[in-house]
């Protein structure tokens, strides 16, 4: 191994390290820890925008050096050094200064002599060493004074392992991705990642979910590991990949935040996309780029890091500050922009045009809502039905002439099914028929049935849809379900007088069994009322032991409200119970009196 | 018959890349129904529903498809081959537009045809710039053809133009084709027609593809291919019930395809590779063909309807006849074998294991309602043993894609 090669991802990762804690972290909590304003905060932001970028490009235009490199590490430790004593914005603004043209040198020198000390796969290691050391809980949770000063340490060891000026060489051969390519492609990436972690920073619960103290050594290893891979896939697969798998992971990752069930994988996923291509962005001057030699790739370096970076973080941060959250859309549109410039590099110029063109119409304006607040609140409900899929697990049609008619019953004319716009007759019950659902359930048992499904229904397959009640589309999805013609009150009670348990032969089912299955979660497990959900009810469910019913039902009429429920109550049927089980359970609850 | 072509090549990889987007989506499903709490907040089973069904009809059956038009009308040689790759990109980003609008909640609520809004125009946009590459290079083209080919292949243009508008109807929620009003699901004669669609891709397979040999028994098919839609035409202006003895009759017009289609494509002469794909499509599309008029007949129907059984006849159909079909196109095609004799071998096992496996939980749950509840053990086998298969096929497919990709 030849000491240039490890000097090369050290120097990487005290760049990044000093970058991330204190241009990213510290200063701003430096600045904020003195009182001074949002416009102070964004001048002194700005100002380290203008200089990284100017800096950038006079070195490019300068040429790379390894005193360069001293000079820009020298300049960023200074002003760390400094900065925790700094309390006024003209100061801020020259440590400011200071700091942005230290990145901005120390980044386009860096990136443009790594050829020539070490292959692109120590870019990963470096990239991971400088992200891991920044994720260690004693680092990441530091007064901002401290952080300040570890930067600095990143500045001192940097400044001790600068290798010797080399021989400007490449370990693999590359397809050359042009300048444009890359600048839009990463602008892209950053743009997304600044947006996602600038909405994970500033949401305490969000933070505490991904960032937290119980977090940040897994983040550490995860964002190494990613790292050290990335610099694998692009020491064997080129330049390409790896920034689309960025786009992939970072875009799930951006997505998942705004929904709190899914916020572990977005935990896990943002260091991930972030290493991917934070190593890539590194690697892309010297190795694809198409550069030929240190003085081109400086240029390349300048204007993917004054774009793309300062940029692009820049919009990603006030598209964050401006909406709360990272629309979906942007995500998509991210993604065409990502996969529209490799497709472009790795296919042709004529796939690009045609998914552009196929793609014109998924960006016209939404209008999902429009108009909604004109419809009731049944046809609101009727279309969260056809929006949500429930017509792949739940039928809406009665076939007349068979059991349906007594489960599910009474037979809607056919001139009424055909009239709904869709028809909703469905295909498979993975879950019961929901016409006229509110003849069996109430309002309130359907709520807690879309709310804890599985705790409900015993045996349910039914995902919770908790998130539809919390919006309102769930009380809308109830008061579709729960519209029923009084007449079909009428036909059906007219039903379940008729009907009458067959006489069954042979051991009856286990009544307790099927009580604490179907039973228990509302009248509790001894029958007195107390179930799991018996307070979520309209009313209490009736205390079984000495509740009324047992006075006054008798024998057929306990067994058909077993079977069918109580129409108008919270009282639900079981409908698909046998007859011998619906004798057994009456049976066993008569015994709860003796 | 198979030459480099990059617009089915790239139809090819990106079929097999559906197909494996599919199956991983359908197993997400299986393990979806046996922990119903690891649904992704929004993205519940409902939402992924349609996208396993849609990614296999429009993706890994219709590219291949595409493909084959691609071929038909020499786009490769024409003038505008460039172009060949970059319509199958754009069918493939509608087809990811679709994905994406019904994961968001976005379905016109029709199984099959859940296009709508933003994804629709898109889908809509892909078929016509396809449309627009095809004729300019039958105009390319024409001249070194046959009078024959001239006609037939100006025929097949004005029915494809008329493809996107058709999508447009029929996935519009006004329209519904017939009901069967005793069990709300199609009619024998619907089924019947819809299921010559299918006759007649199949006897056209050998032929468009230009393989050796002659129809078995010559213009004796074709006489039958006739019959069987005058058969559809009365059956379905009459109408009726599965207790008809018309529509069941209607149906069972299909049953001698099972034995006349594998005479018909014994006479050609198949391409390396093709036989065991080939004896799979005719094996599946048998067994599709009798189970399909047997789950028709009264009783069957009444019980296996709304069931994990028709799910297994779903599966019978895509999984077990699709597949191999699909399989064989591109094998005609692209000239590489699609699958060795194990991974090949393992699909069918899956297949087969998964849709008697569904089939028979279907059987039992049509026999009484609290089955599904009552039988948790059961059931959860099965939806295990369906998740296991799923796995299977997902990993065969995968090393199909992979395949396909390096060789």
């Amino acid at each position: 191994m030849r000491s240039e090669s490890w000097r090369g991802a050290v120097l990487v990762a005290c760049v990044y390290g000093f970058f991330l804690i204190f241009a990213q972290f510290s200063l701003v909590e430096l600045v904020r820890g003195e009182g001074i304003g949002l416009l102070g905060e964004r001048a002194v932001l700005g100002v380290m925008a203008v200089a990284g970028m100017a800096a950038g490009f006079f070195r490019a235009w300068r040429g790379a050096s390894v005193g360069g490199i001293r000079w820009a590490l020298g300049i960023a430790g200074v002003a760390a050094v400094v900065a925790p004593w700094v309390g006024s914005v003209p100061m801020f603004l020259v440590i400011a200064v200071m700091t942005g043209v230290g990145i901005g040198m120390a980044t386009v020198s860096l990136s443009s002599m790594l050829p020539a000390w070490c292959g692109v796969w120590w870019i990963g290691v470096g990239t991971g060493l400088g992200y891991g050391i920044c994720n260690v809980p004693w680092v990441f949770e530091s007064v901002p004074g401290v952080q300040a000063w570890v930067g600095a340490g990143f500045c001192v060891v940097g400044l001790l392992v600068v290798p010797r000026a080399g021989e400007w060489r490449r370990e693999v051969e590359v397809r050359v991705f042009p300048v444009w390519a890359g600048v839009i492609l990463f602008t892209a990436l950053i743009w997304l990642d600044s947006a996602a972690f600038f909405i994970i920073q500033h949401a305490g619960e969000l933070k505490e979910a991904t960032w937290g103290s119980a977090h940040l050594w897994r983040n550490a290893v995860v964002h190494a590991v990613a790292a050290v891979v990335a610099g694998w896939a692009l020491s064997r697969r080129g330049g390409e990949r790896v920034p689309v798998v960025a786009w992939v992971v970072l875009a799930v990752a951006a997505l998942a935040v705004n929904h709190p069930e899914l916020r572990w994988l977005a935990a896990w996923l943002y260091p991930v996309g972030v290493s991917l291509y934070s190593t890539a962005l590194v690697a892309w001057p010297g190795w694809f780029s198409g550069a030929s030699g240190s003085k081109a790739a400086g240029w390349r370096a300048a204007w993917i890091f004054g774009v793309a970076g300062w940029i692009g973080s820049a919009n990603g941060i006030g598209m964050a500050e401006t909406l709360q959250r990272v629309p979906p859309m942007f995500v998509v549109g991210s993604g065409v922009v990502v996969l529209g410039v490799v497709g472009l590099r790795t296919r042709d110029w004529r796939a690009a045009v045609v998914v552009g063109l196929v793609m014109v119409p998924m960006f016209r304006p939404v209008v999902r809502e429009t108009g909604l607040e004109r419809l009731s609140a049944v046809e609101r409900g009727r279309e969260v039905f056809v929006s949500e899929g429930c017509i792949h697990c739940h039928s809406q049609y009665v076939r007349p002439g068979t059991a349906d008619e007594e489960r599910w019953g009474p037979v809607r004319e056919w001139e009424e099914v055909r009239e709904g716009k869709p028809v909703l007759i469905g295909n498979r019950r993975q879950g019961p028929d929901l016409s006229r659902v509110g003849l069996r359930r109430s309002a309130a048992w359907l709520r807690l049935q879309l709310e804890e499904p599985g705790a409900l229904a015993h045996g349910s397959a039914m995902p919770s849809y908790g998130h539809l009640v919390d919006t309102g589309r769930g009380e809308d999805l109830i008061a579709y379900l729960t519209e029923v013609e009084p007449e079909a009150f009428a036909e059906r009670f007219l039903r379940i007088q008729e009907w009458v348990p067959k006489p069954v032969g042979g051991d009856l089912p286990d009544g307790g069994r099927l009580f604490e299955r179907h039973c228990a979660v509302c009248h509790g497990g001894d029958g007195r009322g107390f179930g799991y959900f018996s307070g979520r009810l309209e009313r209490p469910p009736a205390n079984l032991v000495v509740g009324p019913f047992v006075w006054s039902a008798d024998e057929e009429s306990l067994r058909r409200i077993i079977k069918f429920g109580i129409p108008g109550t919270d009282m639900p049927g079981h409908e698909t119970l046998t007859d011998g089980e619906v004798i057994s359970l009456a049976e066993w609850l008569r015994g709860l009196r003796r | 018959m198979s030459e480099r072509d990059e617009g089915v090549d790239v139809a090819a990889r990106h079929a097999l890349g559906w197909l494996v987007f599919g199956n991983a989506v359908g197993l997400l499903m299986a393990v979806l129904l046996l922990w119903p709490s690891w649904n992704p907040g929004e993205w519940t089973y409902g939402r992924w529903v349609p996208v396993h069904l849609n990614v296999q009809l429009y993706g890994w059956l219709s590219l291949p498809l595409v493909a084959c038009l691609l071929r038909g009308f020499e786009v490769g040689r024409s003038r505008v081959g460039g172009w060949g790759g970059a319509v199958v990109w754009g069918w493939t980003a509608a087809l990811g537009a679709g994905v994406w609008s019904w994961l968001g909640g976005q379905t016109s609520g029709k199984i099959f045809l859940d296009w709508k809004g933003g994804a629709l125009t898109a889908f809509m946009v892909a078929q016509g710039l396809l449309w627009l590459v095809l004729v300019l290079a039958w105009v390319d083209r024409r001249g070194g053809w046959s009078r024959v080919r001239q006609v037939v292949s100006l025929m097949t243009l004005a029915g494809l133009a008329m493809v996107p508008v058709a999508l447009w109807f029929a996935s519009s929620p006004e329209l519904y084709p017939p009901v069967d009003r005793t069990t709300g699901g199609p009619t024998g004669a619907s089924l019947l027609g819809s299921t010559l669609v299918v006759v007649g891709m199949l006897l056209a397979l050998p032929r468009v593809m230009g393989l050796r040999g002659g129809g078995w028994s010559g213009r004796g098919v074709w006489w039958f291919y006739g019959i069987s839609w005058v058969v559809f035409g009365v059956s379905e202006g009459i109408g009726g019930t599965h207790f008809d003895f018309l529509q069941i009759g209607a149906l069972c017009f299909l049953v001698p395809w099972t034995w006349i289609l594998a005479k018909d494509w014994d006479a050609f002469e198949w391409p390396a590779g093709a036989m065991p794909w080939r004896w799979a499509s005719l094996g599946w599309w048998g067994v599709l063909v009798l189970s399909g008029c047997l789950l028709y007949l009264p009783g069957v129907l009444d019980r296996m309807k709304f069931t994990q059984g028709l799910v297994a006849h779903s599966h019978l159909a895509m999984a077990g006849f699709t597949t191999s079909f699909c399989a064989l196109l591109l094998i005609i095609l692209t000239g590489k074998r699609v699958g060795g004799r194990v991974s090949v071998g393992l699909w069918h096992v899956a297949a087969l294991v998964m849709v008697v496996v569904l089939a028979d939980a279907g059987w039992r749950e049509g026999g009484g309602g609290s089955w599904m509840v009552d039988q948790p053990m059961w059931r959860t086998l099965g939806w295990v043993v369906r998740a296991v298969c799923g796995g299977v096929m997902l990993t065969v497919s995968s090393i199909w894609c992979f395949q396909q990709r390096s060789s």
